[in-house]
């Protein structure tokens, strides 16, 4: 697994396309809003900034990236290749995703510090973790699932718009207009309770208890996204 | 040396919705064998080849390599090399990254530099896979099969869009691993590659064994052919034969031996010059071709 994680590794680090939108473009975004934080901070929260950080690095250094590699790695027939080895599936998807998911915390984990440091830091850092975890888990499952309906990288800039644009989406609405009205449609769809609990976390107020109740809609888009993928993913290209 | 099959396939069947690709296929390899899978287009070799190899479940049968199911990774890979019909190499590794990958990943050992050497990349070690030539591409892939020298190896069409020499350093290689006892599954469409080094094998069509023998067990049921051309006017021939407008006689024959000895004999006694004379045992192209006539 390792053997395989080290070489995505290296070919993302040679493939400038891949490394601009896994890395420069959600820097870039995220940087903007913590330069901003002040006018953000009035629309919404810090809580929002943070929920804002953590989707954006999710949705594109993380998922786009994720069904790009994926396809990317069917059609040519790589995964094939390495099927005919003794590797097990589980191992060969954990090599290829591994690096992706490291790169993606470790940005999240910048950004977020950047922005505590300019504006004050998070109320319950171990909420926070816990909400990062659930929500970078829930776009590994849906990345999963969506590669299984994504023919090429090239099909996958289409295939990933519904996803990305979706969750950022949510958390601008729940981030904004937070959860006093149509709480249970905000927190049932994807993104909205991982966006809450974020904000929860950041700008503290909440009960962890309550906010820990949270989890379950976003843990319970884990089980559908890896539920789908295990019917959709294909190894190998259609004929 | 055991004589327990490497390879037992079992009333194999595999279906594609409606379409039935393998129909009650059953053979078996034996260790230290070439054994050749060969057919028509669309017969069920590669869907077979794969279902061997653990990349495809069959619909119904029995198929164990070395004794297990072909898909327990663990206990099956470490001991068998696949060059793939289709390279599957990630463009932007170099060939020694990708012999290193995959290599370690079989958990076998050996020497990424000596592999290289073995299939002539070593010039090309540094290079990134996507600057390869198709047939450099054909030689990392035998790389990656042979890469620790493993007791059965799969070679699906080894030999596809390599020059002579490349060929022959190919076959060069896979004579030294059968010395060492190595087992070799192959398709290809080169038949003379077949004929000239297959221990055993089956010939598919729609699905099934259209035969399944040694090479001179395939050939024998078809006539040899003489063939050459008559200066005109010349004496009535020894033997039967078809003769064309342009004077080309071919003779079809199960006695080969005793009518080319005839054939020189009256050429002789009649001073006939048999131009572009050629004798020879049935080829498997003409085993191919029979299948539908």
């Amino acid at each position: 697994m390792l053997s395989i994680a080290s070489s995505e590794l290296i070919q993302i680090f040679r493939n400038r396309l891949v490394l601009i939108t896994s890395l420069i473009i959600p820097f870039a975004v995220c940087a903007f809003f913590v330069r901003q934080h002040e006018t953000y901070a009035a629309i919404g929260s810090l809580g929002y900034i943070a929920a804002i950080v953590v989707f954006t690095v999710a949705a594109f250094g993380l998922y786009a990236t994720a069904v790009t590699t994926l396809a990317s790695r069917r059609q040519n027939l790589f995964l094939k290749r390495l099927r005919s080895t003794a590797e097990g599936d589980a191992g060969i998807l954990a090599g290829l995703l591994l690096p992706v998911l490291l790169l993606a915390v470790v940005q999240v984990t910048a950004i977020l510090t950047a922005l505590a440091v300019v504006a004050g830091g998070p109320a319950n850092v171990a909420l926070l973790v816990v909400a990062v975890l659930a929500t970078v888990a829930m776009m590994i499952g849906l990345a999963l699932a969506t590669a299984g309906l994504t023919n090429s990288p090239e099909h996958a800039q289409v295939t990933t718009l519904p996803v990305t644009l979706g969750v950022i989406a949510m958390a601008s609405w729940v981030g904004i207009s937070g959860t006093e009205n149509l709480a249970w449609l905000k927190r049932l769809l994807p993104g909205g309770a991982a966006t809450e609990l974020t904000m929860n976390a950041w700008n503290g107020g909440v009960a962890v208890t309550d906010s820990l109740l949270l989890l379950a809609p976003t843990l319970g888009w884990v089980v559908v996204a890896v539920a789908l993928a295990s019917r959709l993913f294909r190894w190998e290209p259609r004929r | 040396m055991s004589t327990t099959p490497v390879i037992e396939v079992e009333r194999l069947n595999l279906t594609y919705g409606d379409f039935h690709a393998v129909k009650d296929l059953s053979f078996e390899v034996r260790p230290g064998e070439l054994y050749a899978l060969l057919g028509t287009n669309g017969a069920g070799k590669t869907s077979t080849l794969e279902v061997v190899e653990g990349h495809r479940r069959p619909t119904s049968g029995t198929v164990r390599v070395f004794g297990h199911r072909p898909d327990d990774r663990r206990a099956v890979r470490p001991r068998m090399g696949v060059m793939l019909q289709e390279s599957g190499f990630s463009p932007d590794l170099t060939v020694r990254e990708s012999v290193g990958l995959v290599g370690r990943l079989t958990r076998r050992t050996d020497d990424v530099d000596r592999v290289l050497d073995l299939v002539d990349l070593t010039g090309r070690a540094g290079r990134k896979v996507s600057q390869l030539s198709g047939g450099e591409k054909r030689r990392l892939d035998f790389a990656t099969a042979v890469y620790g020298t493993p007791e059965l190896i799969f070679l699906d069409e080894p030999t596809t869009g390599l020059d002579i020499q490349s060929r022959d350093a190919v076959w060069t290689t896979v004579d030294r691993l059968r010395e060492n006892g190595a087992t070799i599954v192959l398709t290809t469409h080169y038949l003379e590659e077949a004929q000239q080094r297959a221990d055993r094998i089956g010939l598919m069509h729609e699905g099934a064994f259209h035969r399944e023998g040694t090479v001179s067990e395939l050939t024998r049921t078809l006539p040899a052919v003489i063939r050459f051309s008559l200066p005109a006017p010349a004496p009535a021939l020894p033997v039967r034969a078809a003769v064309d407008a342009d004077g080309k006689v071919t003779v079809e024959t199960f006695e080969l031996q005793k009518d080319l000895h005839l054939l020189l004999g009256w050429a002789q006694d009649h001073a006939v010059e048999l131009r572009d004379l050629a004798a020879g045992p049935t080829r498997l192209d003409d085993v191919f071709r029979a299948i539908n006539s």
